[in-house]
């Protein structure tokens, strides 16, 4: 079998959420296929400049060919595209060029996707210019992993015919396909909830990580860009009130680069980014992992905790988050301050249930994200499609007159009739 | 977490969810999340402070008016403006006639009403957002506060209660005081007191609680920490200093330091 892994970024060095899962994916399918990841130059997700070299490398021995980004994002133009397709009643036509304006434009990698012969097409990120126009030059080859979270643009109508003419969806989590059906009406389309392993060591030092960071007291930790966007600022709000509540609960430490102040308080540490080595030891030598974003498809570092036998406390306003916490057991959820007192003061004073939510957890990962079972769920994919009949073929884009005529509603406003909350059903733990 | 038991494997987050929320209620007496006091400002304000006529649902309402009425399109009105084309023929012909315009009326005190009038738009539209967005504001921290006075309210009548039932406690007692011989004098009116029956009747108590007390092991200092953090909103309570501790997480899971559920 030989697979096609599209992304919009990709490299050894590129942590982003979807760019590593797409990483882990392809290294891990190279075992079982002939994998070529294929990609643009760009490394940088807000300009997508074309920073490395376009052809063929090999990144931990999996192909990657690289093609040049048309254009760079201009901020400026992207903001009031969006403000447009986000906000008002719009055309089609303003759609696909906010997409254009998005990025990574890249038509080349378009044509290699289209005239190579890969029997199936994995394709990273639905909102994304590679995602959309290779899912329609190639549907019935194409196996998408949207990474979809809760943002206006899953409202956008030109999504909408993607979704139910791709051969597959891969989700990330039950929220994410209750969304993604809601949005769109794909329920037709084969799709399981998939998620992505991680390469958690056997060996962690969690001693090791204290003596190296002059970390003596017990903390809670959280890992990723330090953002407003990721709820940052609210998690230091809260933190520095519980501190003062608490002079000698947990520290809290972060992990991660920051693109926001980081406030300067003796209970606070910031790390900067460290390596996976150095990370797990941190996790494994923290109390639990704070998860304080709205908006998350799929939280890679809670699993990793979970992996790790640590509880989480996410923010419970992410159904994403808050519904793995409940299918779970392995962690609780706040939604304002009061919450994130007590669930924090529990989880760091009730042994038994700080073990229990541990354990679960562990468990929780054991089942559902162990490497074996998210090989299986893609190779168990690949086999159906094989036996299936492909679906018809995508409809054409409607005419000129017809793609400029502004009747759509603003995505804002279909998002807002989109369900939301955590979905309860399913296999729980504990 | 005094009454948050973890029994044998189960855990259920949702329940522990559930627990922690009710001790946040009965600490904050009535408790309204966000979205709660957002849906309270948008009920009729008179339920909670009766400001007659005052509508909670500003911002809703200025929305619909918005997308009812579809304001006609604002544009600055320049002295050209009259005489504007993209054609330039057309534009050379309207000036070579202007003069002839002229001749039937004055077109300037014209030009000149509909240029202030864009800019009273501009500035109208601006501060329409902005004032309804405030007025909403208002609405919504106005509820808060009613809310907040109700609770305040509620907890005035509920210590005011307590502190006259301690008052007719305190004087209860006071009227059952014992005087013993060469004490100071009484600072009230003593009931009535058979001294030697008292003094017997005493004796007889405290050796029957003392048969009753169980014995102590010499030494048994235990303090039993119990409660939560919102119990110490002051300060009171704490855990306890783990400062020079590096095992943590599991390690200490099994004898837990401080596990209130057990009160140990």
């Amino acid at each position: 079998m030989k697979l096609a892994i599209a992304v919009q970024r990709y490299g050894a060095d590129i942590n982003g959420g979807a760019e590593l899962h797409a990483r882990y994916i392809a290294e891990r399918l190279a075992r079982h296929a002939e994998v070529e990841v294929v990609t643009t130059c760009a490394r940088d997700y807000v300009s997508w400049r074309n920073e490395l070299p376009p052809g063929v490398e090999t990144v931990n021995g999996v192909a990657v060919r690289r093609f040049p980004v048309r254009h760079e994002r201009k901020p400026r133009d992207f903001g009031r595209r969006s403000e447009r397709v986000f906000r008002h009643t719009h055309s089609l036509a303003d759609e696909v060029a906010w997409l254009e304006s998005e990025g990574p434009a890249s038509p080349a990698m378009i044509d290699y996707l289209a005239g190579a012969a890969f029997d199936y097409t994995v394709i990273f990120s639905y909102r994304y210019y590679h995602a959309w126009h290779a899912a329609r030059r190639l549907h019935q080859k194409a196996v998408l992993v949207p990474t979809a979270e809760r943002d206006p643009a899953i409202g956008l109508e030109m999504f909408r015919p993607v979704f139910r003419s791709v051969r597959a969806v891969m989700y990330n989590s039950q929220e994410e396909r209750a969304m993604i059906w809601s949005a769109t009406g794909n329920q037709q389309v084969p799709g399981v909830v998939v998620g992505v392993g991680s390469d958690v060591p056997q060996r962690t030092d969690p001693a090791g990580f204290r003596r190296k960071f002059k970390i003596t007291r017990p903390f809670a930790i959280y890992i990723g860009r330090i953002d407003e966007n990721k709820g940052c600022g609210e998690l230091f709000d809260y933190f520095q009130r519980y501190a003062t509540i608490f002079p000698r609960g947990l520290d809290l430490v972060l992990v991660g680069s920051a693109v926001m102040p980081v406030p300067k308080h003796r209970r606070i540490h910031h790390l900067g980014f460290l390596g996976d080595q150095d990370k797990f030891d941190a996790l494994a030598a923290s109390d639990l992992l704070i998860m304080p974003s709205y908006y998350e498809s799929l939280s890679m570092v809670a699993l990793e905790a979970w992996a790790l036998g640590r509880p989480v406390l996410a923010n419970g306003r992410c159904d994403v988050l808050k519904g793995q916490c409940i299918r779970s057991n392995a962690g609780l959820y706040y939604e304002r301050y009061e919450d994130f007192v007590e669930t924090l003061y529990s989880l760091e004073s009730n042994g038994p249930l700080h073990h229990r939510l541990g354990q679960n957890g562990r468990e929780f990962f054991r089942r559902n994200y162990a490497w074996p079972v998210i090989e299986r769920k893609y190779l168990e994919m690949f086999q159906r499609l094989d036996r299936e009949t492909a679906p018809p073929p995508i409809a054409p884009l409607p005419g000129w007159l017809a793609r400029r005529r502004a009747s759509l509603p603003a995505a804002e406003s279909v998002l807002a009739g989109i369900p939301s909350g955590a979905v309860i059903e399913g296999e729980r733990h504990g | 977490m005094s009454d948050m038991n973890v029994r044998s494997d189960n855990v259920d987050v949702e329940q522990i969810m559930r627990q922690i929320r009710s001790r946040i209620r009965e600490k904050r007496g009535v408790d309204y999340t966000e979205e709660e006091i957002r849906e309270l400002a948008n009920v009729k304000l008179e339920k909670f402070l009766d400001p007659r006529g005052v509508r909670s649902d500003l911002l809703d309402q200025f929305r619909r008016s918005r997308a009812a009425i579809t304001e006609p399109q604002n544009f600055a009105f320049e002295d050209s403006t009259l005489y504007e084309t993209h054609r330039g023929f057309i534009r050379w012909m309207r000036k070579v006639l202007n003069p002839i315009l002229k001749l039937f009326f004055n077109p300037n005190p014209l030009i000149r009403a509909l240029n202030i009038q864009a800019e009273l738009n501009t500035k109208r539209e601006q501060l329409d957002a902005l004032h309804y967005e405030v007025m909403h504001n208002l609405v919504i921290e106005l509820t808060r506060v009613g809310i907040e006075v109700k609770n305040l309210k509620m907890r005035v009548e509920s210590m005011s209660s307590r502190l006259d039932f301690d008052e007719r406690r305190a004087r209860a007692l006071e009227g059952v005081v014992m005087y013993r011989p060469g004490s100071a004098a009484p600072t009230g009116p003593p009931a009535t007191v058979d001294n030697s029956r008292t003094v017997e009747g005493d004796q007889e108590r405290r050796a029957r609680r003392r048969r009753r007390r169980p014995r102590r092991p010499p030494g048994d200092h235990r303090e039993v920490r119990q409660g939560s953090p919102s119990d110490s909103g002051t300060g009171g309570q704490d855990v306890p200093d783990r400062g020079d501790q590096t095992q943590v997480g599991p390690e200490r899971a099994g004898a837990p330091p401080a596990d209130p559920s057990t009160g140990s």
